[in-house]
């Protein structure tokens, strides 16, 4: 005889939510501490290290923030634009491969740019990732809409493909190569000439970067464009029923191409941000956002001010377990993988325990 | 001459049983209605949990029933989120690929770091209980012999797997049922179908078949751990696209595996038909190896695109998937 | 009295709501009891509790005289008890046969037919249904389906049946094969509860009456003691009048001619077949069909948003086929459409009143952004006009009762003041008084000179509620009738087939005579 089930609560109180999260992120953690244990490591010491990112005792701890933003400003960028398609339910996950073939164009221009202005060169550069991404996104959304081929599975093949492409630019040696170092016999990619690298303004010893002002700057345009446009207002139509916006008289197919192309543009934007930060590319500069940037999104529910607070604290743990490495080689960065990914399993268990409850049945014996 | 050929159909089938592994244990949570998009981190768990139980033991049989059971504890992860939690299941999927790949570097990184190091496969009986058998009689038919009956266990255990899931399907009863909540989960329930304990049942197996494949994987790449390349490297992916490949159908996964595997195992087998025929396929030779890296991946966007201009082609697909079922929802 | 079932102080809610307050009821054996209610009054929430689907509150159920837990639908089916559920419970892809397979119990794993199948066979013949078993059920029709069902739970040894509002899809010959199977089953011993909200069935086949009202138990009365008006009262809880106002208007020309509309469904098969007619201003026109004989299809070529492979449709003697449904919209055609799950189409479920509001006109301000400042009076206005129960402009719809839910779709048509309203089950799953609020707002416009394509379900509000009432079947046109010449059993026979009046006594219906075509080519002046 079952004295217990579950009922679906008719209202969602923010606060409740929130404090089933907050209980989430302590559990995940705690679990995170088991690990560390069990590999011999004092989780505390471990925690304490990876939270402050590396900062406390370091003469050089510029260096650590420099370091974090460079992890935040495309995860926040990449993030926000998978919410847009998110948004809409159209399942990007593509991520990984619009910035790979975002970060291949800009660098085209970015290698052949010697004694071009630099404000030029990282505007050519923009616009090249963000074209060439948009038009693999506007690519997919198309297919989506005309024929409704599995845009999820779709995407990820391009991200398979994308990562073989840059390998193999990487890894080619040849006349038309420009990508890489012209003195080394091994292929190595180059260094970026001084017109395409990002600057920032100085202060102190510290430079913010100008990637972080735009990525900032573009946090509050996505957030005006979803709540307040007749274009957001569309996504938002879209994703909650397409029947309904097709018999509102919307064109679904437009919204989703367009929607597909800024999103798929602002992962380039992204891409083009940070090759122009890190001077250079490689197969590894994606850092995983692509995939991280959903975690994200998802972690977020698709909010834009909650896609800004939890980039950043998957930036701290992504760039407090680098910095811990150093000190306890055993953990590499993969720890933090695996933290994000226990984290999200908690926070939807936690989801279902803000959106159900248990109640007890009565007993019916008095009847 | 033969010889080319007999390699090459030997390879594909021995390439590429990973992915039958992959497809049949996909379609079988599909089948009940779920979508799980996390084949490649069950896969990858079940793959270095299974492979160290394996060399720790010196036995397949261990090894297989480990990855079976690590995989199907992944499964029952997703089965308690999704149908008892009632997450979203893209999600959930994503999140056990994210976990699962990182969770494999974690583990083989820590060891590799540690003092004992990362177990070798070289020499060892677990190696040699997964090389090829030498069937009696069928081994020694020309050709054919060498191409089809001389594989490792795992090859013809995978195989059976998909016969008798097509089997199970089409001629049983609980088959029927489960059929019945994919397409229509209110429906089976309203006939008493247990329709949570069937998803349960049927997602663990599920995974716990990618699971082995993930080991296959794993064995069949000599089982060296390399920090910076994953035994799965994206068959998980493939496998959920062929599951739409192969509409669903165990058999046809079995005829997808095949086809797909042609172009997949012109990846290591170029060189070789090229030498051998010079004139015809010299120009194999002439394309990079990323191009055959990144062909399967390039075959399965086409076949995306194909299938989705039939709607024939769909007819298997559950009509129920990747929807949650909650009985008293109204 | 022995009982079969017998409900003891059962109370359900879903969260604030309560689907049932301590309600008391029994099943005699052997009997049709018929469970009567309005819509929302808890007939189906009870019923479901019968079946497993859900678990009540509080309260005990026995049955044949044993206090029983029923916790999921296998037990319910343990015990003997078989629902036919309102909206069928078949898996669509399945044959007949594999469709009852499922829920047959300890006949082996393995799906070898033949006396699995001798067995359906032999109750088919038992009860006399015609049904092939091989049959997909997606090439069912509605009444075949229906038979399935019921068989289903015939075949697996249920006593006590219950059917949720068995005759809403079915013609009034179909149902009366339906009672004369209900009579032999209860001959047989079975024990029957049909559920439904309409009199005039329940005085035909049942042994005695069951009334819900509001979630409570009122009574129970032997239908041979009791009349209609009786019933009514039971159920309504007042005297109530139950006529439906129909203001007389001078009617004008025809504002929407449709010749020849011939329009494919999904599936790529002809759903609405050369159907001609006409909606004058002032005109309330009535679309009576069984369910699925191509209404959908209609309403949504006439909004453009369906292609029409053949055909005329003039609107105040301009054509709009190939218009897109924005232009269509501008020309003051206005289309509503309740689907079955009410929120599918014409609402976005989790955005808010005011963002639903300007659904279809959030485009024409100037600028890139969203008025939502004239958006939210226009929603206070509506939810004031029409009295919608709301916590504010700003709540999801979604969060909404269903009347409420129609009531804000229905105002945002008509506040642009359209001259052409097409409606579509627009008092789909409401109570009597948020119908009659409906009927109310509909009636307003007519009054306004408006021309209003009413397609609905229940023929006794239509026949109360139109002026006239064209019947359809299989897409094709059948008639149009005067509501005050004709009587539902004749609009039966139409909307079965049977029937078919057109170029009957020398005219033509569905042409007018003062029509803005001017020859039979229909070309315009």
């Amino acid at each position: 005889m079952r004295k217990y089930h579950l009922v679906r609560r008719a209202d969602s109180q923010l606060r409740r939510t929130l404090i089933f999260y907050a209980a989430g992120i302590l559990i995940s953690l705690a679990i995170g501490a088991v690990i560390l244990a069990c590999l011999g490591i004092n989780p505390f010491e471990y925690y304490g290290r990876m939270f402050t990112i590396g900062l406390v005792g370091n003469r050089y701890g510029y260096k650590s923030i420099e370091g974090l933003l460079k992890i935040f400003v495309p995860l926040l960028i990449t993030s926000l634009a998978l919410s847009l398609s998110f948004k809409m339910r159209f399942w990007n996950i593509g991520g990984e491969g619009e910035f790979l073939i975002g970060a291949i164009c800009a660098s085209c221009i970015a290698f052949n740019s010697t004694g071009m202005p630099n404000f030029v060169t990282i505007v050519l550069m923009c616009l090249a990732a963000m074209i060439s991404s948009g038009i693999i996104g506007i690519a997919i959304a198309a297919l989506k809409v005309r024929f409704n081929t599995n845009e999820t599975l779709m995407t990820l093949m391009i991200n398979y493909i994308m990562l073989y492409v840059i390998r193999y630019i990487g890894d080619t040696k040849a006349p038309w190569n420009f990508f890489l170092r012209e003195d080394s016999e091994r292929p190595i990619f180059g260094s970026f000439p001084e017109s395409a690298v990002m600057g920032g303004i100085p202060l102190g010893k510290f430079t913010l970067l100008w990637s972080v002002l735009i990525a900032i700057i573009l946090t509050v345009i996505v957030y005006i464009y979803l709540k307040y446009t007749k274009h957001g207002y569309e996504i938002s139509v879209v994703g909650d029923s397409s029947a309904t916006a097709k018999y509102a008289g919307m064109s679904v197919g437009k919204i989703v191409l367009r929607t597909m192309f800024i999103s798929s543009a602002l992962i380039g934007l992204a891409a083009a941000l940070t090759v122009s930060s890190a001077g250079t590319i490689s197969d590894t500069i994606t850092n995983d956002v692509g995939w991280t940037g959903i975690i994200v999104a998802w972690l977020s529910k698709l909010s834009v001010p909650a896609v800004f607070v939890t980039s950043i604290l998957i930036a701290v743990l992504q760039y407090g377990c680098q910095a811990a490495a150093t000190q306890y080689p055993a953990i590499d960065v993969n720890y933090a993988d695996l933290l994000q990914g226990i984290i999200l399993f908690s926070i939807l268990v936690a989801d279902f325990a803000a959106n159900f409850k248990i109640v007890r049945k009565e007993d019916a014996n008095n009847a | 001459m033969l010889d080319v050929f007999t390699l090459f159909l030997f390879n594909i089938i021995v390439y590429n049983i990973p992915l039958l592994y992959g497809t049949t244990g996909e379609i079988m949570i599909e089948k009940s209605g779920s979508l799980n998009l996390g084949v490649e981190g069950t896969m990858a768990i079940g793959a270095v949990v299974g492979y160290l139980a394996g060399a720790k033991t010196d036995s397949l049989l261990v090894a297989v029933l480990v990855s079976f059971i690590a995989s199907g504890l992944v499964g029952l992860l997703f089965a308690f989120l999704t149908v008892t939690l009632q997450a979203n299941q893209n999600v959930t999927g994503l999140t056990i690929t994210t976990f699962g790949v990182a969770f494999y570097y974690f583990i083989g990184n820590a060891l590799s770091n540690s003092a004992g190091g990362w177990p070798a496969l070289n020499g060892t009986k677990l190696d040699a209980q997964s090389q090829a058998l030498h069937i009696p009689l069928l081994s020694d038919i020309p050709f054919a012999g060498k191409a089809i009956f001389s594989h490792g266990i795992l090859v013809y255990l995978g195989i059976i797997i998909a016969v008798l899931m097509w089997f199970y399907f089409k001629k049983t009863v609980p088959g029927l049922k489960l059929r019945a909540i994919g397409e229509n989960p209110g429906a089976a329930d309203s006939l008493g179908v247990n329709v949570a304990m069937y998803k349960y049942t049927h997602i663990i197996i599920g995974s716990g078949i990618m699971g082995i494949g993930g080991l296959y994987m794993g064995l069949n790449m000599g089982g060296t751990f390399e920090g910076s390349n994953c035994w799965i490297n994206g068959y998980g992916w493939i496998s959920i696209a062929l599951v739409i490949f192969a509409n669903w159908s165990p058999a046809k996964a079995l005829l997808g595996t095949l086809v797909f595997g042609f172009f997949n195992t012109l990846r290591v087998q170029n060189a070789a038909l090229a030498y051998a025929f010079p004139n015809a396929l010299g120009w194999l030779l002439k394309i990079p190896s990323h191009f055959f890296s990144a062909l399967p991946f390039i075959i399965t966007l086409i076949v995306l695109i194909i299938s989705s201009l039939s709607s024939k082609g769909r007819s298997g697909e559950p009509q129920a998937i990747g929807r949650n079922y909650y009985r008293e929802d109204r | 009295m022995e009982y079969a079932i017998e409900l003891k102080g059962i109370t359900k809610s879903f969260g604030p709501v309560a689907a049932n307050k301590n309600i008391n009821l029994a099943l005699a054996k052997g009997e049709i009891l018929a469970l009567l209610g309005e819509n929302g009054s808890g007939k189906t929430t009870l019923m479901n509790m019968l079946s497993g689907i859900y678990m009540p509150d509080s309260g005990s159920i026995f049955i044949d005289g044993k206090k029983v837990q029923i916790n999921s639908p296998e037990d319910s089916g343990k015990l003997g008890i078989g629902m036919v559920h309102q909206h069928f419970k078949l898996v669509e892809r399945f044959t007949a046969l594999e469709n009852i397979r499922i829920g047959i119990r300890g006949e082996g794993r393995f799906m070898h037919g033949a006396d699995v199948r001798k067995k359906i066979e032999d109750t088919a013949a038992k009860f006399g249904f015609d049904i092939d078993l091989d049959k997909t059920v997606s090439n069912m029709a509605v009444s075949e389906k229906q038979t399935l069902e019921i068989l289903k739970v015939l075949c697996y040894g249920a006593k006590i049946i219950i059917l949720d509002e068995p005759t809403a899809v079915l013609t009034v010959q179909e149902i009366d094969r339906l009672f004369a199977v209900l009579r032999k089953m209860r001959e047989d011993g079975h024990s029957i509860i049909i559920i439904t909200h309409k009199l005039n069935e329940v005085m035909a086949i049942s042994d005695r009456v069951a009334v819900l009202r509001h979630g409570e138990y009122i009574d129970t009365v032997v239908t041979k003691e009791t009349d209609e008006k009786a019933l009514t009262e039971l159920m309504v809880g007042r005297k109530i009048e139950l006529s439906i106002e129909r203001p007389v208007m001078e009617k004008t020309h025809p504002l929407l001619e449709i010749r020849d509309l011939t329009v494919k469904n999904d599936e790529g098969a002809i759903a609405v077949d050369h159907i001609n007619f006409y909606i004058r201003g002032g005109e309330l026109l009535g679309v009576a069909g069984i369910a699925g004989s191509g209404q959908k299809e209609l309403c949504e070529a006439i909004a453009g948003l369906r292609p029409i492979e053949e055909g005329q449709m003039i609107h105040e003697g301009e054509s709009i086929v190939g218009m897109s449904p924005k232009k269509i919209l501008d020309h003051g055609i206005s289309m509503s459409f309740i689907p079955e799950d009410r929120l599918g189409m014409g609402l976005a479920p989790s955005l808010s009143i005011t963002d639903n509001m300007i659904l279809k006109n959030y485009n024409e301000t100037k600028g890139i952004f969203v008025d939502r400042k004239s958006a939210r009076a226009e929603a206070k206005k509506v939810i004031e006009r029409l009295e919608i129960n709301t916590p504010s402009t700003e709540t999801p719809v979604r969060r909404l009762s269903g009347g409420n839910v129609q009531k804000v779709l229905l105002g945002r048509e008509i506040k642009s003041g359209p001259n052409v309203l097409i409606t579509a089950y627009p008092v789909r799953g409401l109570d009597i008084n948020s119908s009659y609020t409906i009927y109310d707002i509909l009636n307003d416009q007519k009054k306004k000179g408006v021309g209003i394509l009413f397609v609905g379900e229940d023929l006794d509000v239509m026949l109360a509620l139109c002026d006239k009432i064209m019947v359809i079947c299989h897409g094709k046109l059948q008639g149009v009738v005067n509501s005050d010449h004709t009587t539902k059993e004749e609009i039966g026979l139409m909307m079965t087939g049977t029937l078919n009046i057109i170029n009957k006594e020398g005219k033509t219906d569905g042409i007018a005579k003062d029509s803005a075509f001017t020859d039979e080519e229909g070309s315009l002046t």
